[in-house]
Formats: C-alpha cells, structure tokens, sequence
C-alpha cells in the first residue's frame, strides 16, 4: 500500500561538500517537504536554493524574520536562487541550522512554483527565525533540487531528507 | 503535589502506522470555483491538515478566502483572525472581528498578479473532533509576485465544541482559479 | 514496508491538571520528531509560555530566537544559557473558555550526535483582540540523543483535556 507521507532520499554529508542535490525527483506526489539540518564552513555564509539547476534570474522571495531584538520583512525580486537563511548564517564551525521547506504541487507543470519555508537559526552571529515564501517562475516540474551556501562549503554531518507527500 | 503526565514506551504503548493520510482532494477546473467543501469528514482522525495552492479570479492583485466549518455561519461563532506578517517591507501583527460568521483561511494572488503566481498554505486543525475544545485554526500562507507579496502566519477561532465534518473555503471576492487545488489529510493521534 | 510518519505516543491531561506532560523513553529509530501540541494553562493570562526540555536537562543548554506577534504589534526576543525553551504558547484562563492553543514543535536529527536544532510555531485564540502568536528557533546544545521530551508548566498546571501527540518522522 502506498504511503501519504514518504521519504523519497537523504543525504548526510561525510565530509565538507560544496552542494547538496536531489536529482530524477519523482513526479508521483503532490507536495515535497525537505527537512534540512546543516552547518556552513565559513561564519557569515548563508544558504540558497535552486530548482532543476536554473541559475537564471528566475527566483524571488518575500520574507518574515526576527534576530531576537527586531521583527522585519524583506524581499528579493529577479534573482538566481532563493535564500533559505536570507536573515541568518551559519557560524562556520557547527550545525545549529534547521529549515523545513514546503512545495506545494511540485510537478504542476500549469503554475509557478512556491515554495513555503521556515528557518531556524537559535545562537551565534547571524542568530534568527524566519518564514519566507519563495517563487521560482517556471511551469516546469521539479526534478531536482540543489541546496548549496552562498560560498564555501556545507559541514561534515548535515542532513538532507527529502519527502514527499502523496493527495489522493 | 501537581502530577507529571507521562507517557512511556516501556508502558507499552504501541506506535500506529501510516499516521498521515490523504482524506480528499479538490482541483479547480477550468472556469473557477465559488466554493470548495469538505464533507463527511470522518472522526477517525486527531487532527486535519489542509495543504493548497490558490489562486483568485477577482481583478485584483490578491484575495484572501474564507472557511467554515459544519456550515455554520451564525454570527458570533468565530474569532474571524489574528496574524503576524511580512509584506517584504515591515512586520505586523493584527487582529480583525469584522466577520464572525467565519474565519479567515488564506491570502493568495488573483488575476491582476502575475500569471501563473499561485500561493501556498498549509493549514493545521488540531483535536478538530474534540468535544471538549472549541477549535483553533493555524496555516502559514502567502504568494510571492517577483516584487509584492505576503508571509503570514494566521490563526483563526470557531467557537463550538462540535466534531469537525465539514470545512467549507470561499474565497472573498469572484472565484477560486483553475488549477487551485485544496488537499485535506488527516493525522492520527490513536 | 517501512512508515514515514508515526504516533509514538499521545497524552491527555485528566481532571485535576498536570503540571508536565514527559514523553519518555523514545526510541532512536525515527529521523526528526514532531510533537503537536493543543494546551490551556492555569495561569491567568490570554498565553502562558511552556518550558520545554529534553532528557530533563536544564542548567545553560538552551537558547531561542522568537519572532512574536501579540495580534497588535509583531516583536522578537532572543535567550540564551537557559534552562529551556520557552517561546511556545499554551493558552491562558484568561482567554475565552474551551480553547487551547494549537502548536507544532519539529525536532531534526533528534538521535544525532550534535547539537539539537528545533523550529516551533504556536498560536493561541481568543476570541478579543489579544492573543499571541510566535515562530521560534530554539538550540539544546547538548549532542546526546533526545530521548525525553518534557512540556512543562512554568508556574501553574496544564488543564484538563490539554493534549500532546509525539510522532516519529523516519528517513529509513
């Protein structure tokens, strides 16, 4: 019987790794959930994303964020990824970092894509929380995604689980 | 002495399977949806997850959509909305009780934004056939436009002990776009 | 074949309150773990915090970073060298009768090696303008793995029929 809610990969870095991806994604779901835990080697560097290696100017974000002693938005128009820790990053040495990153109707090949996240930083420098909603304007459907730091490397032992969720 | 809940495994508390489940699915066709419902909602769930992608037919850059649940609209059953948002340039918290035959579900991108822009939601009912709790809406919503936009999280009150059977969206103005689509799971807590 | 997502273990407080709800003895088989969470507290109050802690480790191993929105102003607060985390919201009896607060607390990597990384939103309703409402960052820094999950009442008692549910996210 199949299951509503499934892994569909994982990925745990054994050693420091420039990108992380998720390729041949299944069209068979509805949504994909990516559960992300993850350091940076560098302090400061933060952390994108991209949908079926498109490094086009095709991305765009609106974010809600909170450092611990401000509430603020911002936003990002035309740019080449989304920027899952636009308002935070990594302190170069641990894996503090969590994101949950919600894709609605993925493999719609009618819409754009939107993506819903919230990311989570607790301590350290560039400490915060934040929800943000990212658009990747192509009607494409998914089939891979790339999370890589704005430069350097993600940590040894990160993690990357990638579901999917199955609507009947 | 105030007492400790506990819950133990070594008690014997047997993990269910398959605790997330596809209860239905809506998919606008072609010429929108004024409404969309949910019936006949079983009780063998805990809780209720909606996840969507919405898209408005009003000439309007966006709309915001409304639910109901057992198609109850008496007024003053509902706490229409309280939220905390983004709108890429501020952060705000509000309130609003302008309605209180419902609540407020999600906000999302109509015809005047960009094509193809749908936003994205998931909304979370939690103990939705609980006869002892009025039941508490959460959803974390918005749309993205490449340049507008809104992150929200909401939180919505229906004030009636009722099991859940029933969820009916209605969007605020004109209709739900082709192609918006309203998954409803249920999660099991037994 | 092997399930993605499962109830370990649920709790619903009786008659008389509790003033904790321990998930204890979770087992290291599953990747992430979700509580979800609907509570009303003694206090009286519109929101009352919740302590949270894992394997009944207090001392200095948490921190958080909380964006808030009281239904009139969004605002942020950060802690740290804390004895929980505390930025998730059960509701108050000052709030409307029979409503609990609705929260969703995910715990990655929970049986790893590192520290714990945790992402909690919680709302509560009431039915007047103030409530309160909040999307937390919370950090153990302690690198054992969680097996215990303590939701406590800072100063009073969880309510009758307030419940929590445990689950298991797998990547297996």
């Amino acid at each position: 019987m199949t299951s509503t809610y499934e892994k569909i990969a994982t990925n745990t870095l054994g050693s420091a790794a420039a990108s992380v991806t998720f390729s041949t994604i299944s069209g068979s779901y509805t949504d994909l959930v990516l559960v992300a835990n993850w350091g940076v080697s560098v302090n400061g560097d933060g952390t994108i994303i991209r949908f079926n290696s498109d490094t086009g100017n095709n991305y765009s974000d609106t974010e809600l964020y909170g450092t611990g002693s401000s509430a603020a938005s911002q936003r990002r128009s035309n740019a080449s990824f989304i920027d899952i820790t636009r308002a935070i990053a990594g302190d170069g040495t641990n894996i503090y970092t969590n994101a949950i990153i919600n894709i609605q109707n993925y493999s719609n090949t009618t819409t754009y894509k939107t993506a819903l996240l919230r990311s989570n930083l607790a301590t350290g420098t560039y400490a915060g929380v934040a929800a943000l909603v990212g658009l990747w304007r192509s009607t494409s459907a998914i089939t891979s995604i790339t999370i890589l730091p704005a430069s350097n490397n993600l940590l040894s032992g990160s993690t990357f689980t990638l579901y999917g969720i199955k609507a009947e | 002495m105030l007492n400790t809940v506990l819950a133990s495994l070594s008690e014997g508390i047997a993990p269910s399977t398959n605790s997330y489940e596809s209860i239905a699915t809506v998919t606008v066709g072609g010429g929108g949806s004024s409404s969309i419902s949910f019936t006949s909602i079983p009780a063998t769930y805990t809780h209720l997850q909606i996840r969507a992608i919405i898209r408005g037919t009003a000439s309007a850059t966006n709309i915001d959509s409304i639910i109901r649940f057992n198609n109850d609209s008496t007024i003053g059953n509902y706490y229409y909305y309280h939220q905390l948002y983004g709108d890429g340039s501020s952060a705000t918290s509000n309130n609003a009780n302008s309605d209180t035959t419902a609540t407020l579900y999600s906000f999302a991108p109509a015809a005047n934004a960009t094509a193809s822009v749908f936003g994205g939601s998931v909304l979370d009912i939690l103990d939705y056939s609980n006869t002892n709790k009025y039941k508490t809406t959460r959803s974390l919503h918005g749309y993205d436009n490449n340049g507008n936009g809104f992150i929200i999280l909401r939180s919505g009150l229906w004030m009636q002990t009722s099991a859940i059977n029933r969820i009916d969206l209605t969007p605020s103005s004109n209709n739900f776009a082709e192609y918006s689509q309203f998954a409803l799971y249920g999660i099991k807590g037994a | 074949m092997a399930t993605t997502y499962t109830l370990i273990s649920s709790v619903t407080v009786g008659s008389g309150g509790a003033a904790n709800i321990d998930f204890t003895g979770i087992p290291s088989t599953y990747t992430d773990l979700l509580v979800k969470y609907s509570i009303r507290d003694s206090n009286n109050s519109i929101s009352q915090n919740i302590n949270l802690t894992f394997n009944n480790a207090g001392g200095t191993a948490y921190s958080e970073r909380l964006l808030y929105g009281s239904g009139s102003a969004a605002q942020s607060f950060s802690s740290s060298s804390a004895a929980n985390i505390n930025f998730q919201y059960a509701t108050g009896v000052a709030a409307t009768a029979s409503t609990f607060s609705n929260g969703e607390i995910y715990i990655p990597n929970y049986a790893g090696s590192t520290a714990k990384s945790v992402s909690v939103d919680s709302v509560v309703e009431n039915n007047a303008s103030g409530t309160a409402m909040g999307l937390n960052a919370g950090l153990s820094s302690n690198t054992a793995a969680i097996t215990s999950v303590k939701l406590a009442s800072p100063s009073g008692t969880f309510q009758q029929y307030s419940t929590a549910y445990l689950y298991g996210i797998s990547n297996a």
